[in-house]
């Protein structure tokens, strides 16, 4: 069978382009940059690593999650993005920051072509919560900001209100692995 | 929607939020589009309810009608493609609305009412159209949508 060749004429696709999870809470699908996640887990899996947090500080942040010798707050998607509650099964661990993202599940891999800006009517949380927009299938979704999940200020809080903790937590877990 | 363009009398676009007759002045209008796919998501910027995907641009769809009713506007089919002018730059958005719009030429009259976002009236087969200063309806609405919310915050 012939392949069909593409003509050297033909002008090429030179837009960047960006693999991404394609992830969804309650009704609404999300994105986020596939390289700023470590590790996707099933909540089933992180069993024995999660420690309560002694102050929860953040409504959407009540435990801290161990993962090769590093600690993560565990987000809440779905009152991060203040939807009704869900039923998470899966959680994205993030590479560039210390958290831990609580989602319902992920829908697909993709490749992101376009990042478009919101649009300045937009003047809420979500210029915190989100890159841009972009169309993945002729939808619109929004790309999440992986350093948006916590902010350095709410990271402030909750190192204040439980210092030392996830260091603490790290520490511990890995004793306990020791013994 | 006509007009003639020669004409020196200002022309308007009329159109229906809910079950007012309101009208934006000709210059703030760019198009009025038909049943476009909405998208939504999460977001806590009042009066948008999504966004649409119109020739590779997203537009914001804002609701008039918490500043323009009272109250959310009902479900609509048409949209009205118009020019925000935000921090020293435009945006387009879409407003949804009920029913046709036209296109009319007349004379603004000095507001005669309370409504702080209405700039003049149109007198239209003996019909007083409001017309609109958009970004104090939109002001309008965010404040009466924001007051619900800041009222249940302080009762918490």
């Amino acid at each position: 069978m012939t392949q069909p060749v593409t003509s050297s004429l033909a002008p090429r696709d030179t837009r960047p382009r960006e693999q991404v999870a394609v992830f969804s809470i309650a009704q609404y699908s999300f994105v986020i940059s596939a390289a700023s996640i470590q590790e996707i887990r099933s909540t089933d899996s992180l069993g024995g690593t999660v420690v309560d947090l002694d102050r929860p500080v953040l409504r959407k942040v009540r435990h801290i999650v161990e993962r090769d010798a590093r600690s993560y707050y565990v987000v809440s998607g779905y009152e991060h993005f203040h939807l009704p509650a869900s039923r998470p099964t899966t959680v994205l661990i993030l590479r560039s920051a210390p958290v831990a993202v609580l989602v319902d599940r992920i829908e697909e891999m993709a490749e992101m072509r376009v990042l478009l800006a919101l649009p300045q009517s937009f003047r809420g949380e979500e210029l915190t919560w989100y890159r841009g927009l972009t169309v993945l299938d002729r939808k619109v979704l929004p790309v999440a900001n992986p350093l948006g999940f916590l902010t350095g200020r709410e990271l402030l809080q909750l190192e204040e209100q439980n210092p030392g903790l996830l260091q603490a937590a790290a520490t511990a877990l890995h004793e306990r692995e020791r013994v | 929607m006509s007009a003639d363009k020669s004409s020196l009398v200002p022309s308007f676009v009329v159109f229906q939020v809910g079950t007012r007759r309101v009208a934006l002045p000709r210059d703030c209008v760019a198009e009025l589009i038909a049943s476009p796919t909405l998208f939504s998501f999460p977001h806590t910027t009042p009066l948008i309810s999504g966004v649409v995907l119109r020739r590779g641009r997203i537009v914001p769809v804002l609701d008039l009608g918490p500043g323009v009713l009272g109250a959310p506007s009902p479900p609509a089919r048409f949209f009205l493609v118009v020019e925000r002018h935000i921090s020293n730059s435009s945006e387009r958005c879409a407003i949804p609305v009920q029913g046709e719009c036209e296109l009319v030429a007349g004379i603004m009259l000095p507001a005669a009412g309370q409504d702080e976002f209405v700039t003049g009236t149109l007198a239209l087969n003996d019909e007083q159209i409001d017309v609109l200063d958009l970004e104090k309806a939109i002001a309008a609405g965010a404040r009466s949508e924001a007051e619900p919310i800041l009222a249940a915050e302080a009762l918490s």
